[in-house]
């Protein structure tokens, strides 16, 4: 497999990078200074930061950032993840990923499970952000309001935070050649191939070799 | 640690609302008193505030028969066993005393306010200029010099008393046999036992502000119990998932010159 610049095609531009960058960089801060408030034994991430207090400030601020790389990133992508409905049949052959399949449907630009992964932080993104908001001022909601919240932010940082994991294997290791989409853009064309057939198909029909 | 629980009685049919109490903790605690409303009753300030940490509330009712009665009660913190506001706070700085009583270390509160809400009787109060908690800590300093808190020590009328609390209790219910039943005993029968106890004249419910059936908010035992450990586990797990999935079926690997992927 070469990687010079003729075998490899751009998958993402500079925008997508420094959103996709935005939106982790601070949902993962947002995480490990959420376990560190959370857990005593975490102790040592707001120690570090300079105390509980200065996590919490640090935790909400990370938090209004995540907020704007959401609302961006959903805007971005959401047309790139609407579900098709060949979905289905990619998503009851585990992608692939689980066994051994032969006919598993060809993918335009993102899998099923990728989809999935991208409607999973919006929906428990804006979750978490607006109980984020509530627990920033509790007093000026209703007690069940403020109640509710704390335990909807916590659901929702459960949910995003075992997916991250996943799409930590995923986007590493575990797809060798895939986490250049998100450094350089440039993945290889055989790496295409297998993961976005279709859309290499209508990219080197359409527009010319970027 | 030695530990022995104490509680402090409320006897409300002793009662005359004399504020005593509500002076002498303001006292003892060095907390200032500020300007207030008057909103057409002796009860002031209308709510507790973050410097007042007990109150008399005054309330006027009229039972089924039509019969006025001018009920008294000092409310504060009840000092829960099954303590939310313990639960939630992320900092330490609430927690329970070798008394049984909930204790509050405003150094290291980080003003996050999660207690605030959780408190089902509604006690701690948020300063907003030293973004700080407050609420009563039934004197721990004085507890722990052997002496009684400032509101009982003040108390005129032998309302408010304080014991061990297995005589408390007792107590309690001799005086609910001396008023003929006709008295609630409140603060045995929930959230573990409380180490403020009401004799109350009427039915709970008649009460101004106080929770019939107080519990742990169901919200912040889904909170506590369930989602925070399950955080851990959860990511924990997916790890685990992804190593063996990496250990037995291999990365994913990408084929060459080969439509659909695999
Ligand atoms: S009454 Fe509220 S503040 Fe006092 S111990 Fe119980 S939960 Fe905590
Ligand atoms: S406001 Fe202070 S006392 Fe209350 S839960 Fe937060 S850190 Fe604890």
């Amino acid at each position: 497999m070469s990687d010079t610049l003729q075998n490899t095609v751009r998958v993402t531009d500079p925008i997508e990078r420094i959103a996709h960058w935005l939106l982790a960089g601070s949902c993962l801060f947002c995480l490990f200074t959420g376990l560190g408030l959370m857990f005593r034994t975490w102790g040592f991430i707001p120690a570090l930061l300079g105390g509980l207090y200065a996590a919490k400030w640090m935790h909400i601020f990370s938090g209004v950032v995540f907020a704007f790389a959401l609302a961006y990133a959903f805007v971005m992508w959401k047309k790139d993840c609407a579900f098709e409905t060949d979905d289905a049949k990619w998503i009851a052959q585990g992608g692939g990923y689980l066994w051994k399949t032969d006919n598993l449907p060809p993918v335009y630009k993102y899998n099923a499970g990728q989809k999935l992964f991208f409607w999973f932080v919006v929906v428990f993104g804006v979750l978490i952000v607006l109980s984020g908001l509530v627990m920033w001022n509790p007093l000026a909601f209703p007690v069940a309001v403020a109640r509710w919240s704390y335990a909807i932010h916590a659901l929702s940082a459960l949910v995003i935070g075992s997916f991250f994991v996943v799409h930590l294997y995923l986007g590493t290791i575990g797809n060798p050649g895939t986490f250049q989409a998100m450094t350089t853009g440039r993945c290889s064309r055989a790496w295409c191939e297998t993961h976005c057939p279709r859309w290499l198909a209508d990219r080197d029909k359409g527009s010319p070799t970027t | 640690m030695e530990k022995t629980e104490y509680v402090k009685l409320i006897d409300t049919t002793k009662c005359t609302a004399c504020r005593g109490c509500q002076v002498a903790c303001k006292q003892w605690n060095e907390m200032p008193a500020l300007r207030t409303r008057n909103l057409g009753s002796y009860q002031n300030p209308p709510d507790l505030q973050w410097n007042t940490w007990t109150l008399i509330r005054f309330q006027e009712y009229a039972n089924k028969n039509g019969d006025f009665k001018w009920l008294f009660r000092k409310d504060g913190c009840m000092h829960c066993t099954e303590a939310a506001c313990i639960k939630v706070c992320p900092s330490g700085a609430l927690y329970h005393t070798e008394f049984g009583t909930v204790g509050i270390n405003q150094k290291l509160c980080i003003g996050c306010k999660a207690c605030v809400s959780a408190c089902p009787f509604d006690v701690p109060r948020f300063n907003q200029e030293t973004e700080k908690v407050y609420k009563c800590d039934l004197c721990y300093d004085r507890l722990k010099d052997g002496q009684q808190p400032a509101c009982v020590l003040s108390c005129p009328t032998g309302a408010l008393t304080i014991g061990t609390k297995e005589a408390m209790i007792e107590t309690a219910y001799q005086r609910l046999d001396q008023l003929d039943g006709k008295g609630v005993v409140y603060g045995d029968k929930f959230v573990g036992g409380t180490h403020v106890m009401y004799i109350l004249s009427e039915d709970p419910a008649v009460y101004d502000k106080l929770p019939v059936k107080p519990r742990v908010p169901a919200s912040v035992i889904l909170w506590k119990n369930l989602f925070k450990p399950f955080t851990l586990i959860g990511m924990g797990a997916v790890a685990g998932m992804a190593a063996l999935h990496y250990l037995i079926k291999g990365p994913h690997e990408v084929h060459e010159n080969k439509q659909g992927g695999e």
